[in-house]
């Protein structure tokens, strides 16, 4: 299996590559306990993994695509430390496509994309065949609702219909044979996916790799981002990719689910920017490292920050 | 350009026909669905119960009276993934209203969906929904690898976007957009929530719980605080009008929603196919004066009748001019002088 960091820009790559230089990068005394719970479990599961890959870009905003220098930056620092580079890009307008295809240019050939649209992977085969196609958590429709789905996933299945649901929640279309052979024929080498708060069945890895995230899975994304808002007058408010000043750099917004009908009542939700999160349990940390353990996972990709920073090189 | 309304049982026909509506689409899921899965696993994004139809004599009834009527059928088929046991199911449900009962197209999300379905060679044609998230005219080029005949566009495009992509790609492929009735806070085809009832929406619910916020620099002043504290407030605000404006009516007991009414102008000019009217579990009435609306607005712009005047009528019909004064009611923001 291999060990991916997600980087912010090259300057994350100075230094030890350890589990334990990396969950100092966390900022956030919000987010820090669960950066350091997860990077605990693996060192007691793995000892000191050896990362071999690093991830640089995010899912969720096209304002945050990296110009075209930091791009360059953060691909020369990955090589420079002989680790394989993977692009992650977002859901894009007309507009990011435009700037994407400004950007695919600058990567080896053989070199990782993920893509979070139809469009990109379609701009990708169009124009970029020489770059490796990796479906990313977005196009995983499984659902994640931390709110209800751990519940889900505790509860014993009392009757057929609920062991039926359960099972299809924690699955998505890759379960089907001919999605994974379709999105082969179109060169996707690999999926990435959250580690889903109601267990997970990987049964359809061994057709197809999949990667997974950790400590942070998504729950929601918009065009609209309340952050963005902050510097427009009232009645212009959140609308659908307005221009923004990555105003999303500045806070979180940490939510406590205080209306909960259940007694999670103290369970936390984090939105940065555009994108809502939430965070691995100990729990889920444990039942995902025990399908890494088992082979199920190709992949595992520590994310010691939320995946919204913009690289401190710029933004396109 | 026409207008697609929401249906769920026969009974609404004539009303909806004699209203105004020119295309038609609702959901089924039949006993096999509901006895497999509990409410927490939905075959098209509805609860069984309310929000589709539930047998296949009804389904066919539907269709044959609309038929008569001259009005297409659309069936919703738009979970956001079908596993390996249920497509089987699903697929067999697709043959069975394309052959038996002759709907006219099947609304699809999941792509594994759409590209056997492509493969079936059926007689109901194919319409991407919008929870496929087209967001992008190269999203389209790809899916128009499955034949469908149609797209409906995310509510969360502009006018200027959608323009490019009906330019890029509306020769190939029928362009539909959102018009009435339903707001989304979230990108649809990537909210990864549940409406089940035990715990409602994402959105609405997250205005209900505690929010605290983390600053990232050296002083989270009081005056930053109240800054960030006021942009909540306005955000919990748009989501009210996302909501319905907090599930309210009018004085006339006409149920509030998002609304692109002032957009018909510009959608006529761009060659739209349809106009969509959400809200297959909304009651007659709301289904009933949505189609009024739109239909009134749509026929003073296919009647030449100028971009502002049409949008002064639109206003007029809300009835709620502050609300619309908000700008928080729109499904998107319309420039009256071009």
């Amino acid at each position: 299996m291999q060990w991916c960091v997600h980087i912010a820009g090259p300057q994350d790559l100075d230094g030890d590559a350890t589990v334990a230089r990396f969950t100092s990068l966390e900022g956030s005394a919000r987010l820090e306990s669960a950066v350091r719970l997860a990077a605990g479990q693996i060192v007691e599961r793995f000892g000191q993994v050896r990362f071999t890959r690093c991830a640089f870009g995010n899912e969720f905003c096209e304002h945050l695509l990296p110009a075209p220098s930091a791009l360059a930056a953060a691909v020369e620092a990955a090589r420079a430390r002989d680790l394989a580079f993977t692009l992650v890009t977002p859901y894009v307008s007309n507009e990011g496509i435009r700037k994407l295809a400004e950007l695919l240019p600058l990567l080896p050939e053989g070199t990782e994309v993920v893509f979070n649209d139809w469009g990109v992977l379609n701009l990708m085969l169009r124009k970029f065949a020489q770059l490796r196609p990796v479906q990313g958590r977005l196009l995983n429709k499984s659902l994640r609702d931390p709110r209800v789905m751990g519940i889900y996933g505790e509860a014993p299945a009392a009757d057929g219909a609920a062991a039926a649901t359960l099972a299809a929640l924690q699955r998505s279309n890759l379960d089907n044979e001919s999605s994974t052979a379709l999105l082969s024929r179109f060169g996707v080498a690999a999926v990435e996916m959250d580690n889903l708060p109601q267990g997970m069945d990987l049964s359809f890895a061994a057709r197809l790799p999949v990667a997974v995230y950790l400590p942070f899975g998504f729950i929601s994304t918009s065009r609209v981002c309340m952050a963005a808002g902050l510097h427009y007058h009232k009645a212009d408010k959140f609308q659908p990719g307005a221009p923004c000043r990555h105003e999303c750099q500045t806070h979180l917004v940490e939510y406590t689910y205080t209306n909960s009908p259940f007694t999670n009542r103290d369970q936390k939700f984090y939105l940065k920017g555009n994108t809502y999160f939430y965070t691995h349990s100990e729990p889920m940390l444990r039942s995902l490292l025990d399908h890494a353990a088992s082979g199920r996972v190709a992949r595992l990709i520590f994310q010691p920050r939320l995946p919204m920073t913009a690289s401190v090189n710029g933004v396109s | 350009m026409k207008i697609l309304a929401p249906i769920r049982a026969h009974d609404e026909l004539e009303m909806l026909a004699a209203s105004g509506a020119e295309e038609l689409y609702c959901g089924i899921v039949p006993r096999e669905w509901s006895e497999r899965y509990t409410g927490a696993a939905w075959l098209n994004r509805r609860a069984a119960k309310g929000g589709s139809l539930e047998t296949w004599p009804e389904m066919k009834r539907l269709v044959d009276a609309a038929h008569a009527a001259r009005l297409p059928v659309f069936i919703t088929l738009n979970a956001p993934y079908y596993t390996a046991e249920q497509a089987p199911l699903v697929l067999d449900l697709a043959r069975r209203l394309s052959g038996d009962v002759g709907v006219d197209a099947l609304i699809v999300t999941d792509l594994n969906l759409l590209a056997r379905l492509s493969e079936e060679n059926l007689a109901a044609a194919l319409h991407v929904s919008s929870v496929a998230a087209t967001l992008n005219s190269e999203a389209i080029r790809f899916l128009l690898n499955f034949g469908p005949s149609r797209v409906i566009l995310p509510r969360s495009l502009t006018i200027p976007e959608i323009e490019t992509i009906a330019a890029d790609v509306g020769r190939d492929v029928e362009i539909e957009v959102f018009m009435l009735n339903d707001g989304c806070a979230f990108e649809e085809g990537f909210c990864a929530t549940t409406h089940h009832h035990s715990v409602g929406a994402f959105c609405t619910s997250l205005s209900e719980m505690q929010a605290d916020f983390e600053w990232y620099g050296p002083l989270f002043t009081a005056r930053r605080q109240r800054w960030l504290r006021a942009n909540l407030a306005d955000y919990r605000e748009w989501v009210f009008y996302l909501n319905g404006n907090g599930c309210s009516s009018t004085p006339k007991g006409l149920p509030y929603g998002p609304c692109g009414l002032c957009a018909i102008p510009d959608f006529l000019r761009l060659g739209i196919a349809s106009l969509k009217i959400v809200g297959r579990e909304a009651s007659p009435f709301k289904k009933l004066a949505s189609v009024r609306m739109v239909r009134e607005v749509l026929d003073r712009a296919r009647a030449g009748v100028p971009k502002l005047h049409v949008i002064e009528r639109a206003i007029s019909l809300r009835e709620a001019p502050a609300h619309c004064a908000s700008g928080y009611m729109c499904y998107y923001k319309v420039d009256s002088k071009t």
